[in-house]
């Protein structure tokens, strides 16, 4: 095995292993809701959401091809070593953000780790501005927004239909409403969130000379190891961020949660479809707090929400330092030198945070 | 170079009223199930076969709209 083939080999792992963080932290959004609602218990709801993520990878590739092709140059990147540093940068970002019980998003963490990492290596040539910003950053700002007119446009017409219904068979059938609703949102989670991992890992190929960087083609073997780390990453839960996401940001009933869930499944599938990688954490907060508002602007827990806004506007920039100063330590050593000690560096300090982190951790919910 | 020239704003576009029908409109859809289904329950139950069998209709059809938005959208993923 040749030295790129080695690092491509550590790329491809630490793409997955981002993958998993993104399934354990960011899934917490999706089944959040339908918990908050009682409309599924816990270990239900993230079973399900499990099994639809690893179905929903499977649904589209234009999210992955966005990735490939358009935030940066495959041609201007010289080694996988920039790749694994942005990818170093995102998990460290994602991890941090977990430890402090704030749902960022892993997308951008992602988008930001590769570029800071591209602008250090190959300079700001290989970073394709255009497409990042048509394809990433005004997407970014749009979606939320849009889920949150979505879900308190919703709400407001559902009240309007059911408002004078006795509650109790209401609640009811907006709970079996909520399965169907949570199942989409999951569904829509791994269409978008698992195309990006396929997306690294086939823009690796292109830069190792697997694949060609003409004709954007993503191998099956890619798909299915995607599908399976977010799914995987998915089951293995992410409590203190679905306690965040569930009952911190708004306390909400079960026609709320339908809303709101139906809200972000249709923002991010029909982003999916057109190709905008998305982060799912902002699109599925809009439209909780827009289903929130929709209801009583006072319902939403507007300072949680601010935080959140916080931890989004850092997560490009930070992540991006992060990949920036992670491939500098990277190219102090030759080869795949570096890629390995920075691994190995990486996986104790994720340990040590864990072990911690589990020390002081909130019980999981039962049920 | 203008911002219009970067971004596909027909793809834009397309996104944000896809979202907003689909959104909005599968909760109204199911909305008018859940009244329907409630209506029904009630009419049964003061034996008024009528009026149970219009929101029977109502709550099938409310069922039948969502169900059908889903499939579409599901189905346009996939075709793509």
């Amino acid at each position: 095995m040749s030295e790129a083939d080695l690092i491509l080999v550590i790329v491809v792992v630490t793409a997955l292993a981002f993958d998993f963080t993104n399934g354990f932290h960011d899934t917490a959004n999706v089944v959040a809701t339908s918990i908050s609602t009682r409309a599924m218990s816990p270990r239900v709801a993230v079973g399900f959401a499990a099994v639809l993520n690893f179905a929903g990878a499977f649904i589209s590739l234009e999210v992955a091809a966005t990735v490939a092709n358009d935030v940066v140059d495959p041609t201007a990147i010289a080694s996988n070593t920039v790749l694994f540093a942005g990818l170093v940068g995102a998990i460290a970002w994602n991890l941090a953000t977990w430890y402090f019980g704030l749902p960022s998003s892993s997308s951008h963490a992602l988008i930001g780790g590769i570029v800071g990492a591209t602008l250090v290596a190959a300079g700001t040539d290989a970073v394709l501005g255009d497409g990042i910003l048509a394809k990433v950053l005004i997407p970014a700002l749009i979606a939320p927004v849009l889920a949150f007119i979505v879900g308190a446009v919703a709400i407001v017409c559902c009240y309007r239909i059911v408002g004078r219904q006795r509650p109790g068979p209401v609640t009811r059938g907006f709970r079996y409403g909520q399965v169907v609703s949570g199942g989409l949102l999951a569904l829509a989670h791994g269409t978008n969130d698992a195309q990006k991992t396929m997306g690294v890992i086939t823009l690796a190929l292109i830069i190792n000379g697997n694949l060609s960087a003409d004709s954007f083609e993503v191998p099956t073997w890619v798909v299915v190891s995607a599908a399976s780390a977010i799914a995987l990453g998915t089951y293995s839960g992410g409590w203190r961020i679905i306690r965040t996401m569930g009952s911190r940001i708004i306390k909400m009933d079960a026609a709320q949660g339908f809303s709101a869930q139906g809200a972000g499944a249709a923002v991010i599938l029909a982003s999916s479809h057109f190709g905008f990688p998305l982060s799912t954490t902002h699109v599925i907060s809009g439209g909780v707090m827009g289903a929130g508002a929709g209801k009583r602007v006072s319902a939403v827990r507007w300072g949680v929400a601010g935080n959140m806004v916080v931890a989004w506007i850092l997560t490009l920039p930070a992540a991006a330092l992060i990949g920036g100063l992670a491939y500098l330590v990277t190219d102090l050593f030759p080869g795949a030198v570096g890629p390995i000690l920075l691994a190995a560096l990486g996986l104790i300090l994720v340990a040590i945070a864990v072990a911690r982190r589990l020390r002081a951790a909130v019980p999981a919910p039962t049920g | 170079m203008t911002l219009a020239t970067v971004i596909d704003t027909t793809a834009l576009w397309q996104t944000v009223v896809f979202a907003f029908v689909a959104g909005v409109g599968t909760t109204i859809a199911f909305s008018f199930s859940i009244l329907g289904f409630t209506r029904f329950a009630e009419a049964n139950r003061n034996e008024r076969g009528g009026q149970a069998a219009v929101f029977a209709g109502l709550a099938l059809l409310g069922l039948l709209a969502t169900a059908a938005a889903i499939a579409f959208g599901v189905i346009v993923m996939t075709g793509k």
